[in-house]
């Protein structure tokens, strides 16, 4: 009898015990690492849809999505750095951005690129949603192989839809504002999409 | 001097002959002067109030004008005013309802409203959250059932450990702990056998550890409980007791002192796909009894029996695509001794695979699943084949037309087949 109770009790309560000092121990929040917005923008779309419809990346507030990421940590198994790391995504994509005017960022075809690295901003920002082939890899993000798809658009369209983000016609959620990294300049903007229409040649 | 006045007279004369044309001369500039003045004092008054209305439109400038710092500032203030004042203390209010209609073969349609599901959120800095999902459910007769789904408190020891404590939803398989809201299933009902009273436990009340960790390029997820387990529910059919059922619904205390214990370990080889296994062990104990007759005896010191739950999950996402599937068993062991109100062993058994599959470039999302239910209840035994078609007006806000085709007992409920129309919305 007591036997069994030890094993039915305290078996179970002496792994978690073990697991728990096994693993390293760091209560304080102030002592981790930062967010990755790259890394969240990958695991974020990696994961949330396999059990639901992705929400938009805009849809609530800093801190909704403070507790809400928390609450999918647990849900989804997730470990505490790929939580912060699509905090940093989501955050991120909440930043206002002021809109861009229609003309202001001309794009010639001499200008394009400049210094800037298209592919390796992709590579950061743009691949976790819309795929290295460019064929998306989410529900509703379009096909940019496609001749007549969205980047058959003249580029000053394009940039506009870059740079204050876009709702392609029958997806359910919409592009964040420069595919929510703030950082990206006008520049890049010109690089990433001189790199976008590589996938139509 | 001859006649010197005369004189003087004359040159007075001449003198005031000249002089006049003089003062005439003097006027006329003194006019001019004047003029001038008088043009050159409007003038003045002029620019003084145009200047005087330059002020003004520069302190309305003013007014209406903001530096690049204070606009900064203000930019700053707008951002943090939709933000929780204390960002040791979040406060949220998340979850899901449904509303809609169904029809069956032997039941009249009928309005449903579902159910109203809302989760809150508190949580301390990166430490601690409490969550709490509350269901309230229109019953038949009108009455409304209220009913605590879970209730924890999560610590966040580590990046790779949280232990959670209070009632939780079982970590066996995947439908009960993810899939079970009305906006991420893709059906309008539940497959067989993962509702209330089926194959799967529905919650927990213990403590459990739970999170993930990578494994090489893969990554892992898992789940450690223990708890207070499940009870049993016999049935008097005027001659004898079978077992009709796992109450497996989060119990508020251990009455038959036996702790149940299991976990969950799943292995994400790949981005999209995820492979579960679950398994759980310890006793249960029938503590009530479903009589019609009203001649059902009195269970006496019964004894508890052993419970054993086995389950297998799968899931693999491409795009728009979702395959998942999933196995579920719960055994109640044989009565050796003592009192029991049926001495056999006894086994509830679901699974289910269900596809799924949003057209490109639509909303329209078309489902399909197959599910096969069986329980030591003939009455309770199904075969499912349930066909949907959903439309997404937004990614949590989703319209469900779902048909079932059922195969069970004829006469029972589990073979009629049904009609549901569903609007399910996440928030």
């Amino acid at each position: 009898m007591k036997k069994s109770m030890i094993y039915k009790t305290g078996l179970p309560a002496a792994v978690m015990l073990l697991v728990s000092l096994l693993l390293p121990m760091s209560a304080m929040a102030d002592h981790y690492p930062p967010g990755n917005y790259a890394t969240g923008a990958k695991v974020w779309s990696q994961n949330c849809g396999r059990c639901h419809n992705i929400r938009d990346a805009r849809e609530l507030t800093d801190s909704q999505w403070y507790t809400t990421v928390f609450h999918m940590r647990i849900r989804a198994g997730l470990t505490g750095q790929e939580s912060r790391d699509v905090l940093a995504f989501l955050t991120s994509s909440n930043k206002p951005h002021r809109k861009s005017i229609i003309g202001a960022v001309k794009v010639s075809s001499s200008s394009a690129a400049g210094k800037a690295d298209g592919k390796a901003i992709f590579n950061q920002t743009c691949i976790a949603c819309h795929g290295g082939d460019g064929k998306g890899t989410l529900p509703g993000a379009p096909d940019f192989t496609d001749p007549k798809g969205p980047l058959a658009q003249s580029d000053d369209v394009l940039i506009r839809h870059i740079t204050d983000g876009f709702q392609s016609p029958g997806s359910p959620m919409a592009m964040p504002a420069k595919g929510g990294n703030t950082d990206l300049t006008a520049a890049d903007i010109k690089a990433v999409l001189a790199y976008l229409h590589k996938f139509t040649k | 001097m001859k006649h010197p006045g005369k004189f003087t007279r004359h040159a007075l004369a001449i003198a005031i002959a000249l002089a006049m044309p003089m003062t005439a001369s003097a006027d006329a500039a003194y006019d001019a002067l004047k003029k001038q003045v008088e043009q050159m004092q409007k003038q003045l008054e002029q620019m003084q109030d145009a200047l005087q209305k330059q002020e003004t439109k520069v302190k309305q400038v003013e007014e209406n004008t903001i530096t690049r710092s204070e606009g900064k500032a203000l930019e700053t203030a707008v951002n943090e005013a939709s933000e929780w004042k204390d960002p040791n203390t979040l406060v949220h209010m998340s979850g899901f309802a449904s509303v809609g209609y169904v029809d069956g073969d032997n039941q009249d349609g009928s309005f449903v409203a579902g159910n109203f599901s809302p989760i809150f959120h508190f949580q301390y800095k990166d430490m601690f959250m409490l969550e709490s999902e509350i269901e309230f459910e229109v019953l038949d007769d009108g009455e409304t059932n209220v009913e605590l789904e879970y209730m924890t408190i999560d610590w966040f020891v580590n990046d790779y450990v949280a232990l959670v404590g209070g009632k939780f939803l079982s970590p066996i398989g995947q439908f009960r702990q993810n899939m079970h809201p009305s906006w991420i299933n893709k059906m309008a009902s539940a497959p067989p056998g993962f509702g209330h009273d089926g194959a799967a436990p529905t919650s927990e009340t213990g403590v459990q550890a739970r999170g993930g960790f990578p494994l090489g390029n893969m990554r892992t997820s898992y789940a450690v409980y223990a708890g207070n387990g499940p009870e049993l529910v016999a049935e008097w059919d005027g001659s004898g007791f079978e077992l009709d059922g796992i109450d497996a619904n989060g119990k508020g205390a251990d009455r038959d002192g036996k702790k149940v214990w299991g976990g969950r370990f799943a292995l994400l080889p790949m981005p999209g796909l995820e492979i579960g296994v679950s398994a759980a062990t310890g006793k249960a104990t029938v503590t009530s009894i479903e009589d019609d007759t009203g001649t059902a005896p009195l269970l006496v010191n019964e004894q508890a029996r052993d419970y054993d739950v086995l389950g297998f999950d799968g899931v693999w996402h491409y795009k728009s695509f979702v395959l998942r599937g999933e196995y579920v068993k719960s055994e109640i062991g044989n009565a050796t001794t003592g009192n029991t109100a049926n001495a056999a062993s006894s086994e509830w058994k679901s699974w289910y695979t269900q596809g799924s599959y949003q057209l490109p470039g639509t909303r329209y999302e078309g489902v399909i699943r197959y599910t096969d239910f069986d329980s030591p209840s003939d009455n309770k035994d199904q075969e499912q084949w349930a066909i949907g078609l959903n439309y997404l007006f937004a990614n949590n806000v989703i319209g469900k037309l779902t048909y079932e085709s059922n195969d069970g007992k004829t006469g029972t409920r589990a073979d009629d087949d049904k009609w549901y129309f569903q609007l399910a919305y996440g928030f």
